[in-house]
């Protein structure tokens, strides 16, 4: 195994940027960050200058305590939250010159997954997940709720690809945790996606449903090729299902690597001297 | 332990017992400040409690009325009996026959001031009546009164009274009994003001929500932030709704009557402006309190804003709009009552009729009225309300 570069002192090193070899040059990136940062209005520093690229059909883990940034890299993306400074291009397409339209246009093929589901609680499971087709039907079909049946169907199957076809005409608030997370993943898949962004997608749920949730973003990741950037706290989910793994710490990487690669020495780095490591199995 | 152990003072320190209230200067100078407030205050609100007993014979009659309200009434069944009694001379034509009751005098005609018996038959026996005189157009006075006998006569005296015109009738009237218990005239009249009421604050509130409802999307700051001009669009809305909240919809009727005229549609147009100021505050604070994650999630999806509204914001708003709507309507019932007092339509405007003419009973049928469909609207808003939120 590769010694990973470290820093010239032992201070220093945390926040030391270890690469590790670059991708083969012929591959295509789907996602390209250059030098993003984000600083909020209340003058929180929640990401200073982070690149990284990702290319088709990875599956990408981001880990780092709460409050390193994990959340807003993954908004940026989609330009939920917007950049102070930086360049995002998706799929050769500069998000963050985007304009309203063309935003609009990208996110639609961007799927996303939250912690809190994000569901319209009042709402039936079906419109929940019909509304991963919003960016794809003429908007004034909104004012009367209409949806091609073409689009009701591929939601029914999407549901039933997460095993909760049957529950399509409850109200969303009814379903427990991790079927929401489903309709959640179901409602990310209408929009027909190349990469999923996943925030934190098992935090709100027993830890004993995490592998039921994570095993159909990695499904997606193995046999459809989408790519997908996922937020996790759990370094032991990280290890299982990661690809990849991005560090984040202060907003800023401190590790970009294989999973295996994450030593005892990284993980302190990473989470802190006085973390210790649980699994969730 | 020995007394001889010196004490800590270093360490233990006694707590400070705060002076009592009654050392501190401060507390006899609101106290004496609080006083002459409430000193001026009772002179200038003219407050005389002495009025409160001298005046009571004058509400009185109020108070009696509203134990008895003009809701039922029952006709008298009469039977009746006439004859002609002229001035100046002329002779009248001779009575018709026929059966019943029957009039007659001892003269047919005469002059003002002279004694005239009259003696009618055929009334029913034991009962009270009424004799009246009846001038050349219509107007009558009572004469006196009589007791039929057994076989149904009686006989009586009366004064020629002093009329104008010559062609007098002398009636007598005996009640015999009463009619079935009917609703009242009056209770016609409040009903049918209080459904004008009723629909006058339908309408206001309509009003009011139609506008207020897509203001108050303008108004609301966590979705105005996300349009260009946005702080400006929120705060121009939000004066909106401040300015015509804040003026009572008492003083929006009174203008409302000088430009389209006494009657409900000056209501309609106060409440609806006043309700567009209060529905659209409260629906814009609906508006963001709710749960930004669906907010969030439907943008993600590539959403206009006009889907990310209807498929993230609306559904989270739509109960709470219903309550506050209901509620909205159920304060203009209220409030539309004393719009008719300045005349802007509704029970109101007779409720002040009432009063103004002293017609006690008939004021207590609307008051009456106002408090029992009042009460129960607040009952059903209520029970509504419950269900929804």
């Amino acid at each position: 195994m590769r010694e990973p570069v470290r820093g010239r002192s032992g201070r220093a090193g945390a926040h030391e940027i270890i690469r590790e070899a670059p991708h083969p040059p012929m591959v295509e990136p789907i996602l390209r960050v250059e030098h993003l940062s984000k600083v909020y209005e209340d003058g929180t520093r929640a990401l200073s200058d982070v690149s990284f690229e990702v290319v088709r059909g990875e599956f990408l883990v981001i880990i780092g305590l709460s409050g390193s940034g994990k959340s807003t890299l993954l908004r940026c993306v989609n330009r939920l939250v917007e950049p102070t400074s930086g360049r995002v291009v998706v799929d050769g397409r500069d998000v963050t010159a985007a304009s309203r339209t063309e935003l609009r246009e990208i996110r639609r093929g961007i799927g996303m997954i939250f912690q809190q589901f994000n569901l319209v609680r009042r709402a039936s499971v079906l419109t929940n997940v019909l509304t991963g087709d919003l960016g794809y039907v003429p908007p004034v079909w909104a004012v009367v709720n209409y949806f091609p049946p073409s689009a009701v169907g591929r939601a029914m199957g999407n549901l039933e690809r997460v095993g909760i076809a049957d529950k399509a005409y409850g109200r969303a608030s009814a379903l427990s945790g991790g079927q929401q997370q489903r309709v959640g993943i179901a409602r990310a898949l209408m929009q027909r996606p190349r990469l999923i962004l996943a925030d934190e997608p098992v935090a709100s749920l027993d830890p004993a449903l995490s592998h039921s949730i994570l095993k159909y973003l990695e499904d997606l990741n193995r046999d459809e090729g989408m790519t997908i950037l996922c937020c996790l706290h759990f370094l032991s989910l990280a290890r299982r299902y990661g690809t990849r793994i991005l560090a984040l710490r202060d907003g800023r990487t401190v590790f970009e690597g294989r999973p295996a690669d994450i030593d005892d020495a990284r993980f302190h780095e990473i989470y802190g001297e006085r973390a210790e490591e649980v699994e969730i199995r | 332990m020995s007394p001889a152990t010196p004490a800590a003072p270093a360490l233990v320190r006694a707590p400070r017992v705060p002076a009592p209230w009654y050392r501190s200067w401060r507390a006899y100078a609101g106290l004496l400040l609080a006083v002459l407030i409430y000193a001026y205050g009772w002179h200038v609100t003219q407050i005389h409690l002495g009025e409160l007993w001298s005046g009571a014979r004058l509400i009185g009659p109020f108070v009696t009325a509203l134990a008895a309200p003009d809701v039922v009434t029952r006709t008298p069944l009469a039977q009746q009996a006439s004859a002609p009694l002229y001035y100046g001379g002329e002779i009248p034509p001779g009575p018709s026959g026929g059966g019943g009751p029957a009039l007659r005098l001892s003269q047919p005609s005469g002059a003002i001031g002279q004694r005239v018996t009259v003696h009618g038959e055929g009334f029913d026996a034991g009962h009270a009546g009424t004799l009246w005189w009846e001038n050349q157009i219509g107007q009558r006075q009572q004469l006196g009164s009589f007791h039929t006998d057994a076989q149904g006569r009686f006989d009586a005296a009366i004064t020629t009274p002093d009329v104008q015109g010559t062609h007098n009738l002398v009636i007598a009237e005996v009640v015999t009994g009463y009619g079935p218990w009917r609703p009242s005239q009056t209770l016609g009249v409040v009903t049918a003001r209080m459904i004008e009421t009723v629909f006058l604050a339908l309408m206001g509130t309509t009003m009011g929500v139609v506008f207020a409802v897509p203001l108050s999307f303008l108004g609301a700051r966590n979705l105005t932030r996300q349009l260009p001009a946005g702080a400006a669009v929120y705060g121009a809305t939000r004066l909106l709704f401040n300015v015509t909240r804040s003026i009572e919809a008492l003083v929006l009727a009174i203008i409302f009557t000088v430009w389209v005229g006494l009657g409900p549609f000056a209501g309609v147009l106060a409440l609806g402006v006043h309700s567009m100021g209060t529905l659209g505050k409260l629906y814009s604070e609906a508006i963001e309190s709710i749960d930004a994650g669906p907010i969030e999630a439907i943008m993600a999806t590539g959403a206009t804003t006009l889907q990310v509204v209807r498929y993230a914001v609306v559904p989270q708003i739509v109960p709470q709009f219903i309550a506050f709507t209901i509620y909205r309507w159920d304060a203009n019932v209220r409030f539309s009552t004393v719009i008719g007092f300045v005349g802007g339509g509704g029970i109101g405007f007779i409720l002040l009729q009432y009063i103004n003419l002293l017609q006690w009973p008939q004021a207590a049928t609307a008051l009456w009225m106002i408090a029992i469909v009042i009460g129960a609207l607040d009952y059903g808003s209520a029970v509504v309300r419950e269900r929804l939120l």
